[in-house]
């Protein structure tokens, strides 16, 4: 009966897709394709009501086999694509953006291009929210390939100017590539989103044109808006604009501040501290002080000797000249459970003196000040360094036991 | 640890999932996702981009064509965990309720009545012994005076054996009786309240059901691996559970050579529940492991060094099952804990338990599971907590206040409908702020810095939720790897991703890529074209963070049953068990990564609920030529097993791999052997045959004993028998001692002599003389007394006596004789292929003890029975032995006389066999 050949049928099917799923987990590809080609007859007869049905999967596996057949090529695999967009109107966008990505990793800018402007023209019914996003994103591409002409012209450009000679037909055709790749750029960023790459080639387009006010406000919209992600790369982005606009030492504290606040162990903590430090003023120096304590917290810093130093700058410089001992006692205090542990084992000593001689001096002095000249840390790093001759470790263990006292005071 | 310069483009929304649910068979093929700009930098040459998914990555191939055991199967044969058959409904009903939207129906009146058989005692002991006198268990009718207080049971069973035969008959009417008697009973014949007693049972099948269709306990995997300190001598330490129960927590030694090889016996500690998780990491040169049952979590110290003995150092109770038990990567001795009823701890071996969380709502929103997971974070004060919605990081410091939401099932990291977290792990050994979280249809990678928005994204495509991970990490050259896991499926796969790009010191490569550029590019293959492309790309970029992706495709590794099919052909019953052994949910996983000189392979270990540890390695094919026809595509064929033929590649690695299959086999049918211990014949103690003073026996040593003491001695010294090992060649049974004043030296006289054998004889057909001589005495006395008898109840038992009797009277003497007499031997073995199968063992011979009321009770006789065996016996005595007839034709010949003598010629034969005399 045909219900009985329906569930045959359909048993076959998933057995074949069995079969394909398993090889390709197993890079077979040449046996994968086989069964593919028999998987194509589920296309006449879908009777499947599942979300994802057959031309889908046929489009999916057929360009996973393409990306590592031995015997394929990008013409065949344009040919696939070209078959796989006209097999589901729904999935027309993806299709395209997915082939555009494959070309644009495989050094086709050109076709990629083509083929994009091909699909932002592609019109059909209704769009649903998904095809909406996917135009967008097809949008965006084509304005970054735009860009990426634009900067190629600038620099034609460049070169030129510098011979003293301009053609005009250039700088013509750069200004069309930069109006073209504003309108789609522009468009992206308002939507909520991780837009980085978007971001920065609008900001350089806006910039190159003088429009710092726009640039400005389109990066305090990616870092500020409630709507977007708190990305890192949002705040850094602001950071560099800020810092090539020659801002006040101010503005791009406080821009350091609000990065502090959301990722405390980003690798720009340590201008903010060495920023910080050079201040005059007591509560700035008093953040940075907290700034590099709070990174150094963090696994990723253990053995960042950079950070090391900044410490070590800032405490030797609250020890010598003794004002401020509450700074270094408040942040102490709640470490002090977990540091000794975490920074300052034996083990620890051991190894790093065996793998990085200064960053082991500067977290000997850390440890000498903050837990006495009977640390363990600082011990075996004083002896060794002695041992070995060194004269700056020498100078160490002069400094630490000179200012012994203090860790009495840090933790009492 | 820098932030990526730019992160691969991607819509951020907020909200429930869009995305309609349901698993896609191959929604994790076909799709680079997003590209990036590959090399900043560079404006004159055109830009390169790189995919999110679908770069080149690292070539691993499976050096064996199976996994192959590690460890011998321990001994004591493993309980299979039940399948759906035990507790689900079968039957003709069955269809009609499962119209219903449930889709499987419990069989609950099943499992009750296997409470009530299995545990009769529970189930009606006291009222049972109350009521024994009133049920009647006979076939006869009951009298005047009895039938008042006594119930005949007999109909009774009768009608619910006929209800069983009916059993899925659509016009199935309940018999009155049985109904009138359940209605009588149910509420105070059960010592348990029924009512209580099916609340507890149905709860039970519906948590086995719930554990069958998804079994969380063992989330995080129970499989261990300990890396050597110094990574140049080969032996690591495997900590997986063992014993019958997974109850023994075993370090053991492995050397890795050709396959992973076990060193000496593991260090073993027996706990006191089942092991469900095994979690380890390294602090300051030292081994952490944390070990999890459901109420108990403990820690042991494993020093670094080979051969020191691990170390417990701490265990906690908990009121909840635990639900997830990680170790700090950050400071020695600390450990997170999650119960199930949504309690987070922070578990320091020096200060104790310091309480984060207690909250048994679901995080961001309603979920009805129980489970919790958490983990450590790059802020070693910072411990992540989780259950099937998602994750928040909270702040040890001050839990209450600090706390920020890291990943939620919803709009924010593109999840579907009904997606929920399976299993979160930290990547800290890849990148110190990296985190994995698996769900039941894609895997994540997430950045804490950039929380919600997954950094990685990919539909991982496996059969069942991936419960198990394991993370290798690369290096600035190379990519790190994951493996996930599944339990029931036993899926294993391998994905590889990287977070860096390839920093300067890659530059040696280039030279290394070129050489294969000019052979792909001829061939036009767009994977080596991408990943010559890449390779450019991240030489140029020299160093710097690069946003994750993605690297080569995933890879399916062998699973433990696999190698099924490459075993040697097993009988059908062995294979049976032997399938049953292998697919065995997988209950761990662990790898290592081996480098050894250019030669580098991955080592995969894993663990399956049964207890078997598998292993398996892959080895690393350098920059890849555009691989010519594939060997694995080849050697596939079904019904091939390139394990147990010696392929040309490794003629050594076929012996091992072949030798450690048939030991493993061998000792796996040596744990499991059938036959349950009860059915094997009955053996005897000397020391019960004989006291202490019948073998003192008589005083001073004849000449014959020396004598044979002499012999003995010069055995022994040879090494030979005193004795040929004959099947038949058994001691005798005991026999009424009261028979002889001296039993025992007049039959060890004989045997010392030699006529041991004519002893015997003599005595047998005194004995049987004898007994004769008993019965005949007393049935004269009972046809004396004659008044009317009864022989009714069932023939079996009375059956079983007169074969018994026969047996003795008849073959008796044949079968105690021994085959040959008793001598010296010193000849080698016995005959080969003699089996080891022993007589049964004589029942006592019926004399005066057995007819005793007394003896008849002992043996589990009722009364009413017990006159009828007595008189059987009796008549029994007077007729000529006979062989014995076989048992169907007696139960239709033996016809039995009712108590009231009034036959009813329907169901009975009418009495015959005149020879008995009545």
């Amino acid at each position: 009966s045909s219900h009985e050949h329906k569930l045959n049928f359909k048993k076959s099917k998933e057995a074949c897709l069995n079969y394909i799923q398993d090889a390709l987990l197993q890079k077979q590809w040449k046996r994968a394709a086989e069964f593919l080609t028999c998987y194509v007859e589920s296309l006449e007869k879908d009777y499947s009501r599942e979300r994802v049905g057959p031309s889908e999967m046929i489009w999916r596996i057929g360009t996973e086999i393409l990306w590592h057949h031995s015997q394929s090529s990008m013409k065949e695999f344009s040919c696939f694509m070209e078959q796989m967009k006209t097999l589901g109107v729904k999935r027309y966008l993806k299709v395209c953006l997915e082939h555009v990505f494959h070309l644009l990793c495989n050094g086709q800018i050109d076709e990629a291009y083509q083929n994009l402007s091909l699909a932002e023209s592609w019109r059909f019914g209704e769009q649903t929210a998904i095809q909406d996003k996917e135009m967008k994103l097809i949008q965006a591409y084509r304005g970054l390939l735009d860009y990426y002409s634009w900067s190629k012209q600038k620099n034609i450009l460049l070169e030129h100017g510098e011979d003293g000679f301009s053609d005009l037909a250039v700088e013509q055709e750069m200004h069309g590539y930069f109006r073209k790749a504003a309108v789609n750029l522009k468009e992206i960023i308002k939507i909520p989103g991780v837009w980085d790459i978007f971001v920065k080639c609008y900001v350089d387009l806006l910039e190159f044109y003088g429009d710092h006010n726009e640039a400005r406000q389109v990066l305090n919209e990616y870092a500020y808006n409630s709507k977007f992600p708190a990305n890192p790369n949002a705040h850094v982005y602001l950071y560099q604009f800020l810092k090539r606009q020659g801002e006040s030492k101010n503005s791009l504290i406080s821009a350091l501040k609000i990065l502090h606040d959301i990722v405390p162990s980003h690798e720009l903590m340590i201008d903010f501290n060495t920023m910080l430090q050079k201040s005059k003023k007591r509560k700035k120096r008093r953040l940075g002080l907290e700034v590099i304590f709070a990174a150094l917290d963090y696994a990723g810093w253990k053995e960042n000797a950079k950070a090391w130093s900044c410490l070590v700058r800032q405490v030797k410089q609250i020890v010598s000249s003794e004002k401020h001992l509450d700074w270094i006692k408040q942040e102490w205090n709640p470490r002090k459970e977990w540091w000794p542990a975490f920074h300052f084992s034996r083990y620890l000593a051991k190894r790093n003196w065996q793998e990085n001689k200064s960053l082991s001096y500067e977290k000997a002095l850390v440890a000498g000040i903050l837990l006495g000249k009977d640390c363990k840390y600082f011990k075996y790093v004083s002896r060794q360094g002695c041992k070995a001759q060194l004269k700056r470790f020498r100078m160490l263990k002069k400094f630490v036991n000179r200012h012994d006292p203090v860790h009495l005071r840090i933790s009492g | 640890m820098e932030f990526p310069a730019a992160l691969f483009p991607s819509y951020f929304g907020t909200g429930p999932p869009l995305e309609e649910g349901g698993p896609a068979a191959v929604a994790g093929w076909g799709e680079h996702g997003q590209v990036l700009e590959g090399g900043p930098g560079r404006r004159q040459v055109q830009p390169t981009f790189v995919p999110r998914r679908g770069a080149a990555g690292e070539r691993w191939e499976a050096a064996d064509a199976a996994a192959v055991p590690v460890l011998l199967p321990s001994a004591g044969c493993w309980i299979p965990s039940p399948v759906p058959q035990d507790i689900l409904y079968r039957g003709g009903l069955c269809t009609k309720l499962r119209a219903g939207k449930s889709g499987a129906t419990l069989d609950f009146a099943r499992q009750l009545g296997h409470f009530f058989v299995d545990h009769p005692e529970d189930a009606f002991g006291s009222l049972g012994r109350l009521l024994h006198k009133n049920f009647y268990l006979g076939n006869a009718k009951l009298k005047r005076p009895a039938r008042n207080s006594t119930i005949r049971m007999t109909a009774l069973l009768e009608d619910i054996n006929r209800l069983e035969a009916r059993r899925g008959c659509p016009r199935q009417h309940l018999t009155s009786r049985l109904r009138w008697f359940s209605h009588l009973c149910r509420d105070w014949l059960f010592e348990v309240p029924l009512g209580l007693l099916a609340d507890c049972l149905h709860e039970e099948l519906m948590q086995q059901w719930s554990n069958l269709l998804f079994d969380d306990s063992f989330t995080g995997g129970a499989l261990a691996w300990l890396p050597p300190e110094d990574g140049g001598t080969p032996v690591g330490r495997l900590v997986h559970p063992g014993g019958q129960a997974m109850n023994h927590l075993c370090f053991q030694d492995v050397v890795l050579e050709e396959l992973p090889r076990a060193r000496g016996s593991p260090a073993q500690f027996e706990l006191s529940g089942r092991i469900r998780q095994v979690a380890a990491a390294c602090v300051d040169g030292q081994d952490f492991v944390g070990v999890r049952s459901d109420y108990h979590c403990g820690v042991w110290r494993v020093p670094g060094r080979t051969g020191a003995a691990p170390a417990p150092l701490q265990v906690i109770s908990t009121d909840v099952p635990a639900s997830c038990l990680t170790v700090s990567p950050h400071l020695p001795g600390e450990l997170s804990v999650c119960t199930q009823s949504g309690t987070v701890y922070l578990w320091s071996v020096e200060t104790g338990l310091q309480q984060l969380r207690h909250d048994p709502q679901t995080m961001f929103f309603r979920d009805h599971s129980p489970w919790r997971w958490s983990d450590f974070t790059a802020h070693p004060r910072v411990l992540s907590c989780a259950d099937r919605t998602g994750l928040q990081c909270l702040d040890a410091r001050a839990p209450k206040k600090c706390h920020f939401d890291l990943f939620k099932v919803g709009e924010e990291a593109g999840c579907q409908q009904g997606e929920r977290v399976v299993l979160p792990m930290y990547l800290g050994r890849a990148h110190p702020s990296q985190y994995l979280v698996t769900t039941q249809f894609s895997v994540y990678v997430l950045d804490e810095r950039l929380p919600l928005v997954p950094v990685l994204k990919w539909a991982h495509m496996m059969k069942a939720p991936p419960l198990f991970a394991h993370l290798m990490p690369g290096n600035p050259r190379r990519s790190h790897k994951v493996l996930l896991g599944t339990s029931r499926t036993q899926e294993l796969l391998l994905l590889q991703y990287r977070g860096k790009r390839a920093s300067s010191r890659v530059t040696a490569e280039p030279g290394l890529l070129c050489a294969h550029v000019p052979a792909s590019l001829l061939l036009g293959s767009p994977a080596a074209l991408a990943f010559m492309l890449t390779s450019f790309g991240a030489v140029s970029s020299g160093g710097s963070q690069s946003a994750c992706q993605l690297a080569g495709t995933p890879q399916k590794l062998h699973s433990i049953a696999e190698c099924l099919q490459h075993l040697p052909t097993q009988l059908p019953h062995r294979h049976h068990l032997l399938q049953q052994r292998l697919t065995a949910p997988a209950a761990g996983l662990t790898a290592t990564l081996q480098e050894d000189g250019l030669h580098k392979s991955m080592v995969v270990f894993q663990l399956s609920e049964a207890g078997d540890v598998f292993c398996q390695r892959l080895t690393h094919k350098a920059a890849q030529p555009p691989a010519p026809p594939l060997r694995d595509e080849a050697t596939t064929a079904p019904g091939s097993s390139p394990l147990f033929e010696a392929p040309a590649s490794s003629p050594q690695g076929l012996g091992t791999t072949a030798l450690r299959y048939r030991r493993w086999l061998r000792a796996l049918s040596r744990a499991c052997r059938e036959p349950p211990r009860h059915t094997w014949p009955p053996s005897l103690s000397q020391r019960r045959l004989f006291t202490r003073r019948d073998l003192e026996g008589p005083a001073g040593s004849s000449s014959l004993q020396r004598q044979m003491r002499q012999r003995l001695l010069q055995t022994m010294q040879e090494g030979g028998r005193i004795q040929r090992w004959e099947p038949l060649a058994l001691q005798p049974p005991p026999l009424p001692q009261t028979l002889e004043p001296d039993p025992l030296s007049t039959r060890l006289t004989a045997a010392w002599a030699g006529d041991w054998e004519q002893w015997w004889e003599d005595r047998t057909s005194f004995s049987v003389a004898q007994r004769q001589q008993a019965l005949r005495e007393r049935r004269r006395r009972q046809k004396r007394a004659r008044g009317r008898r009864s022989l009714s109840a069932s023939f079996t038992s009375s059956l079983t006596y007169q074969s018994e009797l026969s047996e003795l009277s008849d073959s008796g003497p044949l079968l105690l004789s021994p085959g040959r007499p008793p001598i010296l031997s010193q000849e080698g073995s016995p005959p080969a292929g003699s089996p080891a199968v022993r007589s049964p063992p004589m029942s006592p011979a019926p004399g005066e003890a057995l007819l005793s009321s007394q003896s008849l009770r002992c043996r589990g006789i009722p009364k009413e029975r017990q006159k009828t065996l007595r008189d059987y016996l009796s008549v029994w005595a007077e007729g000529p032995p006979e062989p014995s007839e076989p048992p169907g034709s007696q139960a239709s010949q033996l016809c039995i006389p009712s108590s009231q003598s009034q036959l009813s010629s329907a169901s009975q034969p009418c009495r015959k066999r005149p020879r008995m005399g009545f």
